[in-house]
């Protein structure tokens, strides 16, 4: 046979097993995905916080050790209390819990753009170009085929989620030069990699039912900004509304022009008026359920709850030089206070939902026409 | 044996797609003819173990249909009758794409990929978005990621539909040499009974999902010994009416004259006639049926 022949030859390779099979639809879509410059700038830019998040921690690290190297930085950091700042390796758990919910609250925003930018495109394209054939007359299973799927999505959000948490925690511990840190702070990692599957599993999961039901990922991405912003933005008017209500009703009760055989005391009133009014915010923010409508909002309220945030916001509280501020410093800062299994329940329905839709339209696709 | 299926019955409502449908195929260039309706792609499905039966047992490759489909698929390449693609590829991803889902690594696949990229006749365009390739090119495209993890049976549905001649040819002549000359099975399922004479042996036939009749091709077209084709140097019509004299039933077929003897008589009468008539016997040939007539004839009986 002459060494240009091109005809058929035969292969004898070894094919592997079906345990993995999942994973070359998510190399494909993979590299896919990373061919479009957008999406190659977006993963860049939200690579930035992380830089943030490693720099706060390893300063923080030099601060406990008190680094003259970081003196220049100290005495732009105002905006910390002097306490915290005297005491660092007191408040450390508290500072580092809210390093990764800050950095946490802003990549949940990438995380969102990016399931914008690679998840409408998924199966609805497949559904265009009939591509379903092609994967189910292959050693496929349904459940390959979308482990494959959301291996995509779980590998984009893990790039602006897990993966800078754990190198930034990687290099926190070894700024801090004291390993001791580890049993300490663990939990936050271990929360930052379950967040990041959370988020994985539900906009995933979300992501791939809608793209399921049209063949035009645009329509798809469309309804993605829906649940989004429209989410959002329906949560903050419910809430606002609330607020209006309960102002209006808490007035009622508590005037704000005291009578005038009072108007001696007026200031004291007024302030007393203004501790009972945080106060009673405070208590009506444990049973509001509005903010359940915002589908970000059920994400950040169960990222709140692994990372306990509200309990590094009630300790840097103590810190207030006056008790009655702390009620005003909670609803400012930490909230809205509900249980944070709603959300968690939440999540959970809309996971179901994903899954139902995903088995109702593909069940019937898998048949070759 | 390629494939043996045991009583098989599938329904989608009351629609019965196979009734009761026992066949038994052995190895070799399989053509697969029926009407539409008649439960061809049903077949494919339940051999592929996409679909489940209602009743009945098979085996496919020595392979228990209903429990080892993903065994069966991974010796099995198919390529679909409808256009599919996976999107946003070219030639050369698209056909390593197909082979790494059948567990092949990215290497082998790639370079794999590019061996049958050539051999399907898209080495020129294997750079190029799939989304962009004609008609033609995208059949062989489907042959290519098909034959991509060197299956042992091919299965090609409808595979020269929307194809100009040329490229029909080329279809032809790649399955032709797949399962001729590399060892490949083959099931052809075609509406073009020339494209299955083409390319196959043996037929199965179904209609109204079950089996109309089996077969080698050459011993379903039937020898006519009363019936000859003949072909004359001259004169076609008089000898044409001397036959006609003598009692045949002749018919001009372009350049052939179809004769059938009357009962008792042998083709020594032809020679007799044209000696007699000082005519020139250029072709004589008792006369074969097409398998267009054995198609039409299994579907007639139902």
């Amino acid at each position: 046979m002459p060494i240009f022949d091109q005809g058929y030859q035969h292969w004898s390779g070894e094919l592997s097993g079906h345990a993995w099979r999942w994973l070359a639809i998510t190399r494909h879509g993979v590299r896919v995905g990373l061919k479009s410059k957008l999406l190659r700038i977006v993963l860049f830019v939200s690579w930035l916080p992380a830089l943030v998040l490693a720099g706060a921690l390893c300063v923080w690290g030099l601060l406990e050790h008190k680094s003259s190297m970081i003196d220049p930085i100290v005495q732009f950091m105002m905006f910390v209390n002097p306490q915290v700042l005297a005491e660092p390796r007191a408040y450390r758990l508290e500072v580092w819990t809210l390093c990764f919910h800050f950095f946490l609250q802003t990549e949940l925003r990438f995380s969102m753009i990016l399931v914008l930018l690679v998840g409408p495109s998924l199966i609805s394209q497949d559904l265009r170009f009939n591509a379903l054939p092609l994967y189910f007359s292959r050693p496929l299973r349904r459940i390959d085929y979308f482990l494959g799927k959301l291996g995509v999505i779980g590998f984009f959000l893990a790039m602006v989620t897990i993966v800078p948490s754990v190198v930034a925690y990687i290099l926190g511990v070894f700024f801090s030069m004291d390993f001791t840190i580890v049993p300490e702070t663990f939990r936050l990692l271990v929360s930052t990699v379950v967040y990041g599957l959370i988020i994985t599993l539900s906009a995933g999961l979300l992501i791939l039912a809608l793209s399921s039901l049209s063949r035009n990922s645009r329509y798809v991405a469309l309804f993605w900004i829906g649940i989004w912003f429209v989410s959002g933005i329906s949560a903050s008017v419910l809430q606002g509304v609330e607020r209006e209500h309960q102002l209006r009703s808490f007035a009622v009760h508590n005037p704000s022009f005291p009578p005038a055989s009072q108007w001696r005391d007026a200031r004291r009133l007024r302030e007393e008026r203004r501790v009972r009014l945080d106060s009673w915010q405070l208590q009506n923010s444990r049973t509001d359920w509005r903010p359940l409508v915002s589908y970000t909002e059920n994400l950040s309220r169960v990222e709140r709850a692994l990372l306990g945030t509200d309990n590094s916001w009630r300790k840097l509280s103590e810190l207030l030089p006056d008790d009655r501020d702390v009620n005003h410093f909670l609803v400012d800062y930490a909230g809205p206070f509900y249980p944070w299994y709603w959300s968690a329940l939440v999540l959970l329905g809309l996971f179901g939902l994903s899954a139902c839709t995903l088995n109702f339209p593909i069940k019937s696709l898998d048949r070759l026409r | 044996m390629l494939f043996q299926l045991d009583e098989i019955t599938k329904t989608y409502g009351s629609v019965t797609a196979l009734n009761n449908l026992s066949v038994a195929v052995p190895e070799g260039a399989i053509g697969l003819l029926g009407p539409n309706g008649s439960g061809k792609t049903t077949m494919i499905r339940t051999l592929l173990g996409l679909i489940a039966v209602d009743h009945g047992s098979g085996e496919i490759l020595g392979m228990d249909f209903r429990h080892r489909q993903l065994d069966i698929r991974r010796e099995i390449g198919f390529a679909p009758e409808d256009e599919c693609l996976f999107p946003r590829v070219d030639g050369v991803g698209f056909v390593a794409y197909a082979g790494e889902l059948v567990g092949m690594s990215s290497k082998d696949a790639l370079q794999r990929s590019h061996e049958v990229l050539d051999y399907v006749g898209l080495g020129e365009a294997r750079y190029r978005k799939v989304e962009s390739y004609s008609t033609g090119m995208k059949q062989r495209l489907k042959l290519a990621s098909a034959i991509v993890h060197d299956p042992k049976l091919l299965i090609l549905d409808e595979p020269t539909n929307g194809m100009d001649p040329a490229g029909r040819d080329e279809v032809l002549e790649l399955a032709r040499d797949l399962s001729r000359n590399k060892g490949m099975s083959l099931i052809f399922s075609s509406h073009l009974l020339p494209d299955v004479e083409a390319v196959c042996d043996y037929v199965v036939v179904l209609g109204g999902g079950k089996l109309l009749t089996q077969g080698n091709i050459r011993e379903l077209k039937e020898l006519h010994q009363e019936c000859f084709e003949v072909r004359l140097k001259a004169d076609m019509p008089t000898y044409a009416n001397q036959l006609s004299a003598l009692g045949c039933t002749t018919e001009q077929r372009d350049d052939l004259l179809l004769v059938r003897l009357p009962q008792g008589s042998s083709s020594q009468m032809l020679w007799q006639t044209a000696a007699d008539h000082r005519l020139q016997i250029r072709y004589l040939k008792p006369r074969r049926s097409t398998l267009e007539e054995v198609f039409l004839n299994a579907v007639e009986k139902t």
